[in-house]
């Protein structure tokens, strides 16, 4: 679904060329649940934002869905995010001054849907992440997981087949960071294909693959086990074990 | 935003109170026009220079002059135009005996004399009610030492001066003014006119027209119009005027700077939430229209508050500023054209801000704040 072909990434930085990604190859199927796992610097981030079709590369192609999408016109290109990225971003992002309800129906602001069944399609998110009942509050009437959620649900609310993920746990306290990735999990389970950034271990073992990146190059692509998260050994991709990735005791619904 | 709503506020009533201070201005010249004085003067046609009245020469008896009469200044009020005229003040003049020495007798209607000339004020005594009253000028009250009850003959008859006016430097202050009627007996002119002076409503009318139309009913007049005073002190407001609209442009300028700056401010202080649009897949012209509807709504309200603020300006400073009288008019007009200006002005100066906005990167939704 997704395929990367030779793609690099060279920053300017003050006139001096930084390369954040060379010649990376990658292929994720749809219903994957994805790790980019390495630490700060290593060109993970950027790997994702290329991944959305938000940051064009310097060099290389990115394929998904049979979509060319650098090929595409800037205006393509924003469409194309409408359509097949839902992104939760680390910051979560969601503005201050609207409700839980309206976060998750700004996503939505653009589809050329009835605005009642946008606002149907709202709740149900909101309902199938666990906030029914607090569709009303602002994001600083609900606690960091219940903000993770709603952050979760608008880049779910528009149904698009990949969500990508930038540290989704990192701003957030491990129980309830736990409760995003236990989230995540679960949507994958219901074939969701999500790609999540992290430099937690403990967090890229929620994943059913794991792709280690280091100064901008893939070093590694394999199947986490939690005891074996912190030591990984370059495997094949190969048949992923579910394993539950923490003893967090709120499951999502 | 807030700051936006106030600067373009600001901006609107500046442009809204002198716009209508300047309109109340011109409506109270006009009122002041219509209120102050002839501008049609009607004399008849004479040769000679013998006598006359406010720099306007009448005939004398010396020569063949052709006379004015009672049914002439009827004659005033049936051309085209009549409904334009305020007044119409006849006189009869004639040189008089009085107390030993020759005195200027005008002969007038005081009820209209006393509507044309507004700055007329009875110093001594009362306005005259009956027909042998009589009003004197200041100089000549004190140069023969009248008094209001005083009694004084013109040629035999006599008169009551009921009231002495206040000196005004002009030439009334040096004549004896009576009752028309009375003065035709006491000059031996039955029915005869020296000039008549007309008052025109007229900002709006076509005085040189309703010349034109008072010579066609009285040939053997010379009719004037006196509109030197009035179109110079139109011109004064005209100019007035302008000066108003150059100012509002450069306050216009200004607050379309304010927008721009305060839009730019905003759209590089949301950075992060136009990043997450994009993020979302906004395309470039959503978030351009998000921004310029924004600022269509905060220009809308800027220029709805600063007409209010502006008109309410007018209307506590023009009496006071200006020394306007006439009311200051609430115009929807200028109500339309301050909202469409703050509407017009606040998005053009918003035109780049949005682009700013468009062009906003979606990763930047990416970066920490």
């Amino acid at each position: 679904m997704i395929e990367l072909h030779n793609v690099s990434k060279v920053y300017n930085s003050g006139g001096a060329p930084v390369v954040a990604l060379r010649n990376v190859n990658l292929t994720i199927a749809e219903g994957e649940f994805v790790a980019l796992m390495g630490p700060s610097g290593s060109g993970k981030s950027t790997l994702l934002t290329i991944i959305g079709g938000m940051n064009s590369p310097t060099a290389g192609r990115v394929i998904v869905d049979g979509i060319d999408v650098y090929s595409l016109s800037p205006e393509r290109q924003a469409d194309f995010r409408y359509e097949y990225v839902g992104f939760v971003f680390q910051q979560l992002q969601l503005l201050p001054y609207l409700t839980a309800l309206e976060n998750v129906l700004l996503a939505l602001a653009i589809a050329p849907t009835p605005r009642t069944e946008k606002i149907a399609r709202a709740y149900e998110i909101l309902a199938q992440v666990g906030l029914k009942g607090k569709e009303h509050r602002l994001p600083s009437q609900l606690s960091g997981g219940e903000q993770g959620r709603v952050a979760v649900a608008r880049a779910l609310v528009n149904r698009a087949p990949i969500l990508l993920a930038d540290e989704p746990t990192g701003n957030l306290d491990r129980a309830t960071g736990m409760q995003v990735l236990e989230l995540l999990r679960d949507l994958n389970g219901a074939g969701q294909t999500v790609v999540m950034v992290t430099h937690d271990p403990q967090a890229a073992a929620c994943a059913r693959r794991v792709v280690h990146i280091l100064d901008g190059q893939i070093v590694g692509d394999t199947v986490p086990a939690p005891e074996h998260a912190l030591a990984p050994a370059v495997l094949p991709i190969s048949q992923p074990a579910i394993e539950p990735c923490s003893n967090a005791t709120e499951r999502v619904q | 935003m807030v700051l936006l709503v106030v600067g373009l506020a600001i901006g609107v009533a500046t442009a809204v109170a002198l716009m209508a201070i300047t309109e109340a201005m011109q409506a109270d010249v006009a009122v002041k026009m219509d209120e102050y004085g002839a501008n049609i003067l009607v004399v008849p046609k004479a040769n000679d220079l013998a006598l006359s009245y406010g720099g306007i020469t009448v005939g004398s008896a010396a020569y063949d002059v052709a006379t004015l009469s009672m049914p002439d200044v009827e004659r005033i009020g049936t051309i085209k135009n009549a409904a334009n005229i305020s007044v119409v003040a006849p006189k009869l003049l004639g040189a008089v005996p009085l107390m030993g020495r020759p005195v200027l007798l005008a002969g007038v209607r005081f009820a209209d004399e006393l509507r044309l000339k507004r700055w007329w004020r009875v110093e001594q005594g009362m306005e005259p009610s009956e027909a042998a009253d009589a009003l004197a000028g200041a100089r000549l009250a004190q140069s023969l030492a009248i008094q209001p009850g005083d009694e004084v003959e013109v040629n035999g008859r006599r008169f009551r001066v009921v009231g002495v006016l206040a000196e005004n430097g002009s030439q009334d202050d040096d004549i004896l003014f009576v009752d028309l009627s009375a003065a035709q007996l006491a000059l031996d002119k039955p029915d005869a006119v020296s000039l008549v002076e007309v008052a025109a409503l007229c900002t709006a009318c076509p005085v040189e027209e309703m010349v034109e139309q008072i010579s066609h009913v009285l040939p053997q007049a010379r009719v004037t119009a006196l509109r030197q005073a009035v179109t110079l002190r139109m011109e004064t407001v005209g100019q007035l005027g302008r000066f108003a609209v150059a100012v509002s442009a450069v306050v216009i300028a200004i607050g379309a700077l304010v927008v721009l700056t305060t839009m730019l401010g905003a759209v590089a202080e949301r950075r992060q939430e136009i990043g997450l649009f994009r993020a979302l897949g906004f395309r470039q012209r959503h978030v351009g229209r998000i921004i310029l509807t924004e600022a269509a709504l905060v220009s809308a309200a800027g220029g709805a508050l600063g007409y209010l603020a502006g008109m309410g300006a007018a209307v506590t400073l023009a009496p006071r500023v200006a020394n306007v009288t006439a009311r200051v008019p609430w115009d929807p007009v200028l109500a339309a054209a301050a909202v469409g200006c703050a509407l017009v002005v606040g998005v053009l100066a918003s035109l780049y801000p949005a682009a700013q906005a468009a062009r906003v990167d979606p990763t930047v939704a990416l970066r920490s704040s």
